[in-house]
């Protein structure tokens, strides 16, 4: 199978501090990758190899198949950016932003018109980038990275600094990009919400380590839901909950009842809530919680072991 | 060849919008300025070569060493204050055709200016002679003269260009540029017949007026030669370097 964006064994040191750590990334064709981690992870540095800005200690990194460090140029013409440093010059307008790195890329002049249409952005066309507020500035920044049409786009950290709303347009247009466009998107984040509802598949870093990565649902599917049971006496809602066969996670808030993988929360509650009702154990609260990429990344966070899904 | 054309051109659209002609426009007026009242204060009149020597003196000695600090560090700012060094660096473009039209781009206006400034003075100088002609230059204008001693005053700088242009890009602060100018202009000035001053970049233009004629061969090829040598390690260096 080819990838849109693979690295091997991709490592690269700053001093003594290894900063990327044996990274084997693999984001198939047409998905909208999650690049998670903290802040410090490493994820900037990947992106950087990616685009050609630093170089790998040792590995390699494949975009559309061609190696960044043997044919920069080749991979370049095959990626869209959008970094965290927009780089825009704000004395000139949005338009004539894009038109610099259009003439440099050597699209035709149709090319600007055509992206400041897909981010909605053509009515503020004229305005000087000093005027733009920063979702415009994202906005734009994302026009840039479309220009030229490129199969590949590598977006660091799109919503930094966005308000909600922003964020939320930002969410709905990289949602639809891959059908509008057929473009790979690759989109780094520390915020798990954002990635969750925007990517088909994730890859976490933890420490300069890549500690998981697959499809999101795949990943999802391989977790247990979890409902957390409050009761007047917690002890004895244990006890009921265990002679019912389920599994229990004491917590200091109450009970956190774990089901068997694939199994319902909807009908694990009602069972749960049958059985502690019919032994008397007043029930104040049931609060069932689907598998979500937070309990995901908390697992792998907390054991730094590799979890990998076929992408 | 058409990115390096592109490169330029996109070059100049970033420029357009700067205060770069301003810049280039107040040296030459600067110095038109002070030939006028200065030759309406004299006393007595001077022939034309030695008048236009002058204008070619405070040129060499304090206005283009101070002027290519300003314009480098203006041409690079243009790059390092949005940040842009990253997304520049990740198109398909070869590196150092950015940094070689920022290059030709100052040499450009430094030309304008060596020309504004030759032309300026000449008709300052003509100006204040007509409103006073006791003073009025004397003799005949060996234009000629005045364009070679110009042209190889601005060749010498390709040198001041270089270490200028080189300093600036590399550091994202303006500082360590402005300091490298200021500090190269002030020994310029304080230590003007200094040896060591033939070989000193920011020195190298005055000693085309040096009586000693040798010493004015050793300035012009070590800044114009030295200066493209400096212009192409720049370029190598520039390009290959890792932006963290």
């Amino acid at each position: 199978m080819s990838f849109a964006i693979e690295t091997q064994s991709l490592c690269r040191r700053f001093g003594d501090r290894l900063v990327v750590d044996q990274i084997s990334l693999h984001v198939p064709r047409r998905a909208i990758y999650g690049f998670l981690g903290r802040n410090g992870a490493g994820k900037t540095t990947t992106l950087k190899i990616l685009l050609g800005l630093l170089r790998a200690d040792h590995g390699r990194a494949l975009v559309d198949g061609i190696d960044v460090a043997v044919e920069r140029r080749a991979a370049a013409r095959r990626v869209g950016a959008l970094l965290e440093a927009h780089g825009f010059y704000v004395n000139l307008s949005g338009e004539a932003n894009l038109d610099l790195t259009r003439r440099l890329l050597g699209c035709p002049a149709t090319e600007v018109a055509r992206v400041l249409a897909l981010v909605e952005l053509g009515a503020h066309a004229r305005r000087r980038v000093a005027d733009y507020s920063l979702g415009m500035r994202q906005r734009l920044g994302l026009a840039r990275a479309l220009l030229g049409a490129p199969p590949v786009l590598v977006l660091d950290e799109p919503t930094n600094g966005l308000d909600p709303e922003g964020m939320a347009d930002m969410r709905r247009f990289l949602r639809e990009l891959p059908e509008r466009t057929g473009v790979t998107v690759l989109l780094s984040s520390h915020l798990l919400g954002e990635i969750e509802h925007v990517a088909t598949h994730v890859g976490i870093l933890s420490q300069g380590r890549l500690v998981m990565e697959g499809g999101l649902a795949e990943l999802k599917a391989g977790l247990t839901a979890e409902i957390r049971v409050q009761a007047d006496d917690p002890a004895r809602a244990a006890k009921v909950a265990r002679a019912h066969g389920f599994t229990i996670d004491a917590a200091d808030d109450g009970l956190t009842v774990r089901l068997a993988p694939g199994e319902d929360p909807r009908e694990g509650s009602a069972a749960l809530n049958r059985a502690l009702c019919a032994a008397g154990v007043a029930v104040h609260a049931l609060h069932p919680e689907l598998p979500s990429l937070e309990r995901l990344y908390r697992a792998v966070s907390q054991s730094p072991a590799a979890v990998e899904a076929t992408p | 060849m058409n990115t390096l054309a592109t490169a330029l051109l996109v070059e100049h659209r970033k420029l357009r919008r700067s205060l770069a002609l301003l810049l280039a426009a107040s040296v030459p007026l600067l110095i038109a300025v002070f030939l006028f009242f200065n030759l309406l204060r004299g006393h007595q009149a001077r022939p034309w070569q030695q008048d236009m020597q002058m204008g070619a003196a405070i040129w060499a000695f304090f206005m283009l060493p101070m002027g290519v600090t300003a314009l480098t560090v203006l041409v690079a700012q243009v790059e390092h204050v949005p940040r842009s060094w990253d997304h520049l660096r990740a198109l398909p473009v070869p590196r150092w055709h950015f940094f070689l039209a920022k290059a030709a781009w100052v040499l450009g206006i430094v030309a304008l200016m060596s020309a504004g400034v030759l032309a300026g003075s000449a008709a300052a100088l003509y100006l204040a002679g007509r409103i006073e002609p006791a003073v009025a230059p004397q003799g005949p204008l060996d234009m000629g003269y005045c364009v070679l001693l110009y042209g190889r005053m601005y060749l010498s700088a390709f040198l001041l260009v270089a270490v200028q242009l080189w300093l600036a890009l590399r550091y994202a602060s303006f500082v360590p540029a402005l300091a490298a100018g200021i500090g190269g202009t002030f020994f310029a000035v304080v230590a003007s017949s200094a040896k060591v001053g033939v070989v000193l970049p920011w020195q190298v233009p005055i000693n085309l007026l040096a009586s000693d004629p040798l010493r004015a061969r050793i300035a012009l090829l070590w800044g114009c030669l030295g200066g493209v040598a400096a212009l192409a390690l720049m370029l190598v260096h520039l390009a290959h370097r890792e932006v963290r």
